[in-house]
């Protein structure tokens, strides 16, 4: 789902030539609109510690370079690009890596007999849409608790391809791993949140 | 012949599409007869929409103003 966005600056060429002249306003907006995810790709890549100094470095950049963006891809897009390549420089220059399995559990075992079929009935969730599901904050929380808990890479991935509808190939790119890791990334990460909300509507 | 388990661990490759025609049939298959993992892939879809539209963010202690008016400030430099 796409983000509700500033109609102001929803012409983007229009958007870069208000951040060249120094427009306080458009500064803000690139900045709310995209700093965090920015810090997301840069901690999926080089990791906590770092990301911080590293979107900081991106965003230093890619002002610098803006009267040279050409707009042959968003800006988004381009940022995200900047963030990624300053990442993985860091990443060679610290031989550091971020591991695919990182705080992955599968799925438990105790849910399927020997011959992998369910034990435990699975039924429909009460409330049938999300909006309905959200108005709960208890839910909310749950949601915002077991993303943070997530490892950085699944929370990119996640981030990218269902928050912001980032093509896949377009995630391997950034992240610099293959469709089927970013596939197994999002398994896992739905999975882990999908355990979340099962507990909150068992618990109710 | 697909089982439950399978499915538990597909599932996320169905829902994009992203499995060979004759795995995605078996698991249809599966999803035909077993009404608990037709209800899972129901909760993993609403699990999808649930997180879209919660848009959970990176936790970040990151003053934005000041973020925007440090890079303000950066291209006025960078111009003049």
């Amino acid at each position: 789902m796409k983000k509700s966005s500033n109609s102001q600056f929803e012409d983007e060429q229009l958007l870069i030539k208000q951040l060249i002249d120094g427009d306080a306003a458009a500064f803000e907006y690139v900045v709310a609109e995209y700093h965090n995810i920015m810090l997301s790709i840069a901690r999926a890549i080089v990791g906590d510690a770092f990301a911080d100094e590293v979107v900081q470095e991106a965003w230093i950049s890619a002002i610098k370079s803006l009267a040279k963006f050409e707009g042959r891809s968003k800006l988004k897009t381009w940022l995200l690009h900047i963030v990624s390549n300053g990442a993985k420089s860091r990443v060679r220059r610290e031989n550091r890596m971020s591991s695919l399995d990182e705080g992955w559990e599968s799925v438990p075992s105790d849910k399927f007999d020997q011959t992998g079929h369910r034990i435990d009935n699975v039924y429909t969730w009460e409330e049938a849409t999300p909006e309905a599901l959200l108005a709960n904050e208890q839910l909310q929380t749950i949601i915002e608790e077991t993303f943070q808990q997530l490892p950085a890479l699944q929370r990119a991935a996640l981030t990218m391809y269902d928050m912001e509808g980032i093509k896949m190939d377009e995630i391997c790119n950034i992240l610099d791993v293959s469709a089927s890791n970013v596939r197994v990334l999002l398994h896992r990460a739905r999975t882990t949140l999908h355990h979340s909300i099962e507990q909150y509507q068992d618990n109710k | 012949m697909y089982q439950c388990k399978d499915i538990a661990e597909e599932v996320n490759n169905y829902i994009e599409g992203d499995l060979p025609l004759g795995k995605r049939i078996g698991l249809f298959i599966h999803f035909i007869m077993c009404s608990c993992c037709r209800n899972y892939l129901q909760q993993i879809r609403s699990t999808i929409s649930i997180v879209t539209t919660s848009q959970p963010k990176e936790k970040d202690g990151t003053n934005l103003k000041d973020l925007a008016k440090q890079l303000q400030d950066a291209c006025n430099e960078h111009e003049h």
